[in-house]
């Protein structure tokens, strides 16, 4: 027989009292838990389109009436001529400030040109950046592995009626179809894709460079601090974060989370009171009982240790099965809240029991400081 | 050199939203070791106050106890506690038995604090049941077993650590006449092997196995004399 053993006898003695006492933070854990890890995947679901949108900072030469967006690029055939930015500038957002976290600066530059007699949109970036800066595209046939070899977009495709192996000729060049893009819902369906410096040959502007693309490595990166750096060091150019999107997305799972945070707070504060209260009322009904045990030599802690032994048990239990629960939760809830991967996260769980037993120890206290208080003569007395 | 028990003007006044209640009244007692000490008086008389004074359970308002040359008024809650353990125990009208554990492990209870072998407390309690009378009894809980058993029981416990007093308050008012002189006999048999023993009492029955009688009145000594050789009974 020890203090420990003692504990786990009496919790046995007031079963319905022990399962009161675990039911709060069974709710509370179990809510906290499958909140938690609903909102870590959430976020794990846009930080993966984040990352799958690769760029997220657009540098473009201020000139009004041209107007690149991301995703909305239109064109007049003048403006671009007049591409304001350079490759030099390339050199000037990678010596800004926070350049370390700049993952990638990538230049673009569009002409409209000649493809097989039909006018076109030829768009050029370094042909070993493609895939960094376009990891979504998918294609028929091969990406460009030399000089001399084009990928054309879905509706170019269709217009010039060619494939992968065929042939497009341009100022007075022949170029080889390496592949052909499957749609992507964007302007590039119509543009034949090149190597940079063979675009700016074609478009007669070796240096020219019409937007860059800017990649920062982000989870919690100052992106409007990078914004604004690019900026300073770029003064003719209009630069944005093309993260609307996302961050709204973002800004949605950040919503969620603080609501389910509140939610959580107030079901582990109720779970708290519910230990307050169940112990408060066990030490009540223990009185005589407790001075039994002062009388027969247990000291204060001795006391405390019995009362923090019994919510100790309680709490572990009911904040294991609680935390089971909410996995259990968030895994059923995780396809209606568009997750489709469902991995099983342990750190929310182990938090979760973490906090279930700082908060049935926390309510303790005060019932605990009370009984240790309590004069052994109360056994006495009632006699 | 001090006596074994010593109460120098103790007084335990006890106030209730302002009228004070004085339970004991400057009284000054001395007990040497080995006495078995009755304690009658009318109910209210201060009886249960004494013995929680002496046992170190409360402190007085006025005046010092001491046993075996220690002051308890110098001691922390938690050396008095210790103190408790060591030197005095306890035996109550309603056995105060923890009801959801056997006899064995409620004898053990007082132990639970300490750091020793689960085996080595519970071969302790089994041989102090045996010796009070409850061989076999030992994995029963105290609603399967009888008043007197109960009483057994806690007589058991209060042993665990084989303190010098036992205090003891009407151990017998929740039994019947017979049982109630069994566990007498019990006292009896303890107080033999070496015990101080300290009884509150109704009964006058009981006069004639102890050697000192105190009557309490008010809070006062009202008598206190030597009793007849005991053991005439046996
Ligand atoms: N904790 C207490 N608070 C207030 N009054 C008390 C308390 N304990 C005892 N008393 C009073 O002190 C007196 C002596 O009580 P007690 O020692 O229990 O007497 P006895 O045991 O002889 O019946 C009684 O008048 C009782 O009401
Ligand atoms: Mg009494």
């Amino acid at each position: 027989m020890n203090i420990r053993k003692l504990a786990w006898k009496n919790l046995f003695r007031r079963k319905s009292r022990a399962v009161f006492t675990g039911l709060g933070i069974f709710l509370g854990i179990g809510t906290f838990v499958a909140i938690v890890s609903l909102t870590a995947r959430m976020e794990q679901a846009v930080q993966d389109k984040l990352d799958r949108f690769g760029a997220n900072i657009l540098v473009v030469p201020r000139t009004e009436e041209l107007r690149l967006g991301f995703g909305d690029i239109s064109l007049g055939g003048a403006q671009v001529a007049h591409a304001r930015l350079t490759m030099a500038d390339r050199k000037a957002i990678r010596s800004i400030e926070l350049s370390e976290r700049l993952r990638s600066v990538v230049p673009f530059f569009l002409t409209a040109a000649d493809a097989s007699g039909k006018d076109l949109v030829w768009m050029g970036l370094p042909e070993r950046e493609i895939a960094m800066a376009r990891p979504w595209w998918k294609m028929s046939g091969a990406p460009i592995r030399e000089r001399g070899e084009v990928i054309l977009g879905s509706e170019a495709a269709a217009a010039l009626d060619k494939g992968p192996g065929g042939t497009v000729t341009s100022g007075g060049r022949k170029f080889r179809v390496a592949g052909v893009l499957q749609p992507t819902g964007e302007k590039e369906d119509g543009m034949v894709i090149a190597d940079l410096g063979e675009v700016q040959a074609l478009g007669k502007n070796p240096a020219g460079v019409t937007f860059f693309e800017v990649a920062a490595l982000c989870k919690d990166c100052p992106v409007e601090d990078i914004v604004g750096q690019i900026g300073e060091a770029l003064p003719g150019a209009r630069v944005s974060a093309i993260r609307q999107v996302v961050e709204s997305r973002k800004a949605a799972v950040d919503q969620f989370r603080r609501l389910g945070m509140g939610v959580s707070a107030i079901v582990l504060a109720i779970g708290g009171l519910m230990v307050f209260v169940t112990v408060m009322g066990s030490v009540q009904e223990r009185t005589k009982e407790i001075g039994v045990l002062r009388a027969v030599g247990f000291r204060r802690r001795a006391i405390l240790s019995l009362l923090f032994w019994e919510t100790g048990w309680v709490s572990l239990l009911s904040s294991i099965l609680g935390a089971l629960a909410g996995l259990a939760a968030a895994m059923l809830a995780s396809p209606l809240f568009g997750i489709e991967k469902a991995g099983v996260a342990l750190s929310p769980a182990l938090l979760g029991v973490a906090i279930g037993m700082g908060l049935g120890l926390l309510g303790t206290v005060p019932p605990a400081r009370r009984a240790a208080a309590l004069s052994p003569t109360e056994a006495i007395r009632s006699l | 050199m001090k006596p074994f028990i010593h109460l120098s003007d103790v007084s335990m006044l006890y106030g209730n939203n302002g009228t004070i209640a004085a339970a004991l009244r400057s009284v000054s007692l001395a007990i040497d070791a080995g006495e078995y000490v009755v304690i009658t008086g009318e109910s209210g008389a201060g009886k249960s106050t004494l013995l929680t004074v002496l046992g170190g359970l409360q402190v007085p308002t006025s005046g010092a106890v001491s046993i075996k040359g220690v002051d308890l008024s110098a001691l922390s809650a938690d050396r008095l506690a210790d103190f408790r353990r060591e030197t005095i125990g306890f035996v109550f009208q309603a056995y105060h038995l923890l009801p959801y554990l056997t006899a064995r492990e409620n004898v053990m209870v007082p132990m639970s604090p300490l750091r020793a072998g689960a085996r080595e407390k519970a071969e302790r309690a089994d041989t102090l049941l045996c010796s009070v009378g409850l061989c076999g009894k030992e994995d029963r809980l105290p609603s399967e077993l009888s008043g007197g058993e109960c009483q057994r029981v806690a007589i058991a416990r209060a042993l665990i650590h084989d303190p010098p007093v036992l205090l003891a308050d009407e151990p017998t008012g929740n039994l019947d006449s017979a049982t109630g002189e069994q566990i007498l006999d019990l006292f009896s048999e303890l107080h033999r092997s070496g015990k101080t023993v300290l009884m509150v009492t109704h009964n006058r029955a009981n006069l004639s196995r102890a050697t000192r009688s105190i009557r309490l009145r008010d809070g006062l000594v009202a008598e206190d004399g030597p009793l007849m050789a005991p053991y005439q009974a046996l």
